[in-house]
């Protein structure tokens, strides 16, 4: 901090009434986002601290966190691998159709989510087009882990793709073409001289993918059959819990949701801050 | 900044942190699968699917009791599964292809759909002990504390300025009963009228401010601090004054429905392996233990005698059943479809 005391002067006369803008932005904010969040802190710890545990101790509660940590580990990891490739044969190559394709792969931001739960029912479940012929060797994958994974995966696509491409954009072509030179094979390119390069887009890909994943509720509800201890992940957990009435159960798992989430934005923040500092 | 950048430990400790931490969530996620389990064969599974109101007792009660009854007689161990929703939710995911054993639906009439969808035969539910009704619930009024729009009866709900809170009859099971209830209600009591029912869903409708999926989902709302009155189940009272948590007060309308709640047993997704665990648990639902469980979870059971063991129990002056009204198939095409839907629904323009 120390050394970038100088400019604050500076900055203060280049915008002599920062109060009035910034208070009426933190008055709009206040409603809008942060006294809805500390509502779940103060809800969830209003029967106490003990009651808070044992609301986060119940083996559905349990289950639903760790479930949901499960699928966003594997979203984020299969994701991580796929999104580079696509946004790598995106960005390398020019094809025939190339502009449809970003088109489709970025698609996934702009459905509604439910809409991507009832396409893949229609797809794979067990009435479904490809589905019927599945169910016939005896495969479902509605309404098990493998379901509740491929609509997240479908979910946060572009996550991954929209943090690396542009970094694969801006990569100066020279590099490349001096590794080339030097006789290295397209693989070695990409390993030793582009994916160095993209270890800032593949972190906050895969940070992205990992925290949509967590908080996804609307394609999961439809693809999972929402089975306690089975399929239940954590949003669908506190949408069940506080449809019931209880709403303690639910506040507790939000709360552990929403700290999850800060530190996740937390880590965002470190690295693209870094990132600037050191440009 | 006090600690200088190019000094080690803080800022290696920094740019490992996201590693600590994702490393931890990850054991956690994953921990139950490298622990070795405790020595016991993997417990036999049945998955049912209920409607909402029927989350608690089949939870905390039913399930706990059949697991005990079943490794008494059998010495294996039983794990229950479960998911609760409104009933048509639950018909349409059933019909979807969740892999329920066993379902408990709110009406009779989200059976016949998935006998439709060949999930089981037709009436094969009728098989079962009381033509598969497991237990019933009167359809009663809640309003605040203190009754400040004074409300006594259904009629009341059609006053201008009431705000009421009903589930929707698109996706509840409860929705349909209310609305017989309602319709029902005024044809009984005005029985020369025959535009009663209509008049009365008319007023009613009039005045309903917010549409939840699912019964339990209308009362969440409406303990929320939404409207004046609710239109629901007697269970969803009688279970929360045994546990001194009801903070609502409950209106017995003169004449009412009891609602009659089936179950069906999903033939087409059980295994042959499976069939005699199903059926037993299927016939468990009627046995006197169970039936006393929903009795003190707040439904009606449908052994009369052991309703008087709950002192919560309203008196209902002028009860009736679905049957009163000519049974479902006629209820259906006549007040849900003829009435409540091509009638109230147009004139409102909803």
């Amino acid at each position: 901090m120390s050394q970038d005391v100088p400019d604050v002067p500076t900055a203060q006369t280049r915008h002599p009434s920062a109060i009035a803008p910034v208070g009426l932005l933190v008055l709009v904010l206040l409603p809008l986002l942060l006294m809805p969040l500390a509502a779940i802190f103060i809800f969830a710890f209003e029967g106490g601290f003990s009651t808070f545990i044992t609301a986060l101790k119940s083996p559905d509660a349990i289950f639903a966190l760790r479930f949901s940590l499960f699928i966003a580990f594997s979203t984020a990891a299969v994701n991580a691998v796929l999104g580079t490739f696509a946004a790598y044969v995106l960005s390398k190559y020019r094809f025939p159709g190339e502009k449809p394709l970003g088109i489709v792969v970025n698609l996934p931001v702009a459905i509604p989510t439910v809409v991507v739960g009832t396409s893949l029912l229609l797809l794979w479940g067990p009435i479904g087009l490809l589905g019927i012929f599945l169910g016939k060797f005896g495969l479902e994958p509605m309404f098990t882990p493998f379901g509740v994974l491929l609509a997240h995966l479908f979910v946060t696509f572009p996550y991954m793709l929209g943090s690396v491409k542009p970094v694969l954009d801006e990569l100066e072509a020279t590099y490349e073409e001096a590794a080339y030179t030097m006789g290295a094979s397209r693989w070695q390119t990409f390993r030793y001289v582009i994916l160095p390069a993209l270890r800032g887009g593949l972190f906050t890909g895969t940070l992205l993918t990992f925290a949509h994943s967590l908080g996804e509720f609307g394609a999961t509800v439809l693809v999972s059959g929402n089975l306690r201890l089975r399929t239940q992940t954590a949003p669908l957990y506190i949408f069940a819990q506080f449809e019931a009435g209880n709403v303690a159960n639910a506040n507790a798992v939000a709360a552990v949701l929403a700290v999850l989430s800060f530190v996740i934005f937390f880590f965002l923040l470190q690295y693209t801050g870094g990132q600037g500092r050191r440009a | 900044m006090l600690i200088s950048r190019s000094s080690g430990l803080l800022p290696r400790l920094r740019s490992a942190l996201p590693l600590i931490v994702f490393g931890l969530l990850a054991l956690f996620a994953v921990g139950p699968w490298i622990t070795p389990h405790s020595g016991s064969t993997a417990p036999r599974t049945i998955v049912l699917y209920g409607f909402s109101i029927l989350g608690e007792v089949m939870n905390e009660g039913v399930f706990p009791a059949f697991r005990d009854e079943w490794r008494e007689r059998t010495g294996e161990q039983v794990e229950l599964i479960s998911s609760f929703a409104g009933s048509g939710t639950v018909t349409n995911q059933l019909i979807m292809g969740v892999p329920a054993h066993i379902v408990l639906l709110a009406l009779e009439p989200d059976a016949w759909r998935l006998a439709d969808a060949g999930l089981t035969q037709h009436r094969s539910w009728r098989n079962l002990p009381y033509g598969g009704v497991v237990n019933r619930s009167p359809f009663v009024i809640f309003v605040r504390q203190g009754n400040p729009g004074g409300i006594s009866d259904f009629k009341d709900l059609t006053r201008p300025g009431i705000g009421i809170i009903h589930p929707d009859p698109m996706t509840s099971g409860g929705a349909n009963w209310a609305v017989v209830a309602e319709y029902g209600a005024a044809r009984r009591q005005d029985p020369l009228n025959p535009e009663a029912g209509y008049q009365m869903l008319l007023g009613i409708w009039k005045n309903i401010v917010a549409l939840s999926a699912s019964a339990r989902g209308a009362r969440t709302e409406f303990e929320q601090g939404f409207g004046d009155a609710l239109i629901t189940y007697e269970q969803e009272a009688v279970r929360d004054k045994a546990r001194g948590r009801f903070k609502l007060e409950v209106v017995y309308p003169r004449s009412t429905i009891l609602s009659e709640h089936t179950v069906v047993v999903v033939d087409r997704n059980i295994a042959p392996g499976e069939r005699e665990l199903v059926d037993a648990f299927a016939n468990f639902l009627w046995s006197e233990k169970a039936q006393r469980i929903f009795v003190k979870y707040g439904f009606r059971s449908v052994d009369e005698s052991l309703n008087l063991e709950n002192p919560d129990f309203g008196k209902i002056p002028d009860p009736f059943l679905i049957e009163d009204l000519g049974g479902w198939s006629v209820a259906r095409s006549e007040i849900i479809d003829g009435v409540w839907k091509n009638r109230v629904l147009k004139e409102l323009k909803r």
